[in-house]
């Protein structure tokens, strides 16, 4: 601020920080206003009791757009969406793992990345059991660990997969 | 002398034109300040840059599309209500119950894609002309954000019929922004305005299709007019041949 | 003679005329002789070329249907899963390199490029001939583009895998 600041000038920059300031108003209130609102999409689903969940396989929910497995004890409930562009991963029973056709990412019964271009492994929802059900609440996503973390279960392909091996 | 020059000479044609008399060409250059739809041209241009190799007449290829767009637009929105619900039936009962509903739709369709193409052309096409040097510069800057827009636009309107092909195309063209470093995700989730794509994404680019979009390209394609016809006489500063 | 009196709207004034260089654009002023009035030489090529396009336009409407596939479905990906045509090229790249880079980088780094066109090529010729590298690199980008969309939009099949398109056709528009 130079000494000669005199009273014109100060007020014009009193009008031009006010003006700053609204614009910012504005767009906070704008940004705020925009962001998705909890409970309109997601959220829980109840879905099946434990131990209808299978062990060597997995149960497609399609109301939480996922699956259910169990692995060691430990029931998973795994998001469909492949964390790469968004396409449904469909699971392939001759291979024994996730095989999504749009690219060709590859994880296993858990959800780890396998191979492809996605670059993490599928995501997961936080679940409670209510009643003896398993409710999966899909707003709660645990995302997958990064492609190249080791897998945590021993489960190597088990016979041919399902995408075409021509294919890129 | 004909029905229209008598009407022009009337009090109100007087009113409306303000320049009844179009004999010379300074009527003409005069009527260019009286007249809404001539002030957007300038009143002179040179030889070359009204031929065809100038521009290939890209430019008001796109304008005319996007004219096509938004009439045949409007008539769509007569029949369609923006929810997973009704969305996919609306545009069954358009083609199947309509008279014309269909054919409103291949107009919209079939347009969007060329103005896509038109734009696209009219950018390379200046290019080759270097259009962009100065004292065109601004112009040019202006012309990609209206690429940008009309991209936009085109997408948008991709999801609103609710098939199979706009679902997917836009679960996929919506995961791309999950990558965008540090916004990106807040940025998806208004766009999706959930996690995946629902209810709410379709509302949303509905919005964004019929008014934000269409209101900030009109009003940029002003400027762009604007822009044309007032560098219009000036020269390059090396001039082509 | 009268006939050359210009007609006075009626909402502008001539006060005078200033001899000298325009304010802007002080090259030249186009003469006479090399230019044209816009009205009606301009205004009837825009009106053909608008013509055209509407008869094209409503032409190709009559024969062929906008594309409507069944009712989304969120549990059923299409395969091959396609993206607009003017979004193959970009899907095309996905499908090769990590989404950071094919779908931020490659085209944040198109559109800052051409924003910023104008003042990276400070050449002010506009001769093809003066600007052999401009009009290269610019083709080179634009002709490679041309190929990946190609490419995304019509030589792929389910799993993205490779196909002919006069064998399989997976183009939609
Ligand atoms: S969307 Fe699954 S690999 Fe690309």
């Amino acid at each position: 601020m130079s000494e000669d600041l005199d009273r014109r000038h100060f007020l014009a920059r009193l009008w031009t920080w006010g003006l700053g300031v609204m614009a910012g108003a504005a767009a906070w209130t704008s940004w705020d206003f925009l962001q998705p609102v909890a409970g309109q999409s997601g959220g829980p689903v109840a879905t099946v009791s434990p131990d209808k969940i299978p062990t060597d396989s997995v149960l497609e929910i399609p109301a939480m757009r996922g699956y259910l497995t169990e692995i060691e004890g430990a029931t998973e409930a795994i998001w469909w969406k492949c964390p790469h562009l968004g396409c449904k991963v469909p699971w392939c029973e001759t291979s024994g793992q996730f095989e999504c056709p749009c690219h060709g990412s590859v994880y296993n019964r858990k959800g780890e990345y396998r191979r492809g271009p996605a670059p993490r492994g599928m995501d997961r929802f936080e679940f409670t059991i209510i009643n003896g059900v398993v409710v999966p609440d899909t707003s709660k996503i645990i995302r997958g660990a990064p492609a190249g973390s080791p897998e945590t279960i021993n489960e190597p392909p088990k016979g041919p997969e399902c995408l075409d091996p021509t294919a890129g | 002398m004909s029905l229209m020059d008598t009407i022009r000479k009337s009090a109100p044609g007087r009113a409306i034109w303000r320049t009844p008399r179009r004999v010379t060409d300074r009527d003409r250059a005069a009527a260019h300040w009286g007249s809404f739809l001539l002030h957007i041209y300038p009143v002179r241009m040179r030889r070359e840059q009204i031929s065809f190799r100038w521009s290939w007449f890209l430019g008001v290829a796109s304008m005319v599309l996007f004219g096509s767009l938004i009439a045949s637009g409007i008539y769509l929105m007569f029949f369609y209500v923006p929810s997973p619900s009704t969305a996919y039936g609306d545009i069954i009962f358009l083609q199947t119950k309509v008279a014309f509903g269909q054919y409103i739709r291949n107009i919209h369709r079939w347009s969007a894609h060329l103005m896509v193409l038109a734009v696209a052309a009219h950018m390379a096409r200046m290019f080759y002309r270097g259009a962009y040097k100065p004292p065109r510069e601004f112009n040019w800057i202006v012309g990609v954000v209206l690429l940008v827009l009309t991209l936009l636009l085109s997408f948008t309107g991709y999801l609103l019929p609710w098939d199979q092909l706009a679902y997917w195309a836009v679960t996929i063209g919506t995961s791309m922004t999950e990558f965008v470093p540090f916004i990106g995700g807040t940025v998806g989730g208004m766009l999706l305005g959930g996690t995946e794509v629902g209810a709410q994404t379709l509302l949303r680019f509905y919005v964004l299709h019929v008014a934000v979009l269409p209101t900030l390209l009109v009003g940029i394609i002003m400027i762009h007019l604007w822009r044309w016809r007032k560098d219009s006489m000036l020269d390059m500063e090396v001039a082509s041949e | 003679m009268s006939d050359d009196k210009p007609t006075q709207p009626s909402n502008v004034r001539v006060l005078g005329f200033v001899e000298g260089k325009p304010l802007v654009g002080d090259r030249k002023v186009p003469e006479e002789e090399d230019s044209v009035m816009v009205w009606p030489h301009l205004l009837i090529r825009h009106g053909v070329v608008a013509l055209a396009v509407m008869v094209f336009v409503l032409g190709i409407s009559l024969f062929f249907n906008a594309p409507l596939k069944e009712m989304a479905n969120p549990s059923v990906t299409p395969n091959p899963e396609k993206a607009p045509w003017y979004f193959a090229a970009l899907q095309e790249l996905l499908s090769r390199f990590h989404p950071l880079v094919a779908g931020v980088l490659v085209p944040g780094a198109i559109i800052v490029g051409l924003l910023a066109l104008p003042f990276i090529d400070r050449n002010p010729d506009t001769r093809m001939r003066n600007r052999r590298i401009a009009v290269a690199t610019f083709t080179i980008f634009m002709v490679a583009w041309i190929i990946l969309t190609l490419i995304g939009f019509a030589f792929r099949g389910p799993n993205w895998g490779w196909v002919w398109p006069w064998q399989e056709w997976y183009g939609e528009l």
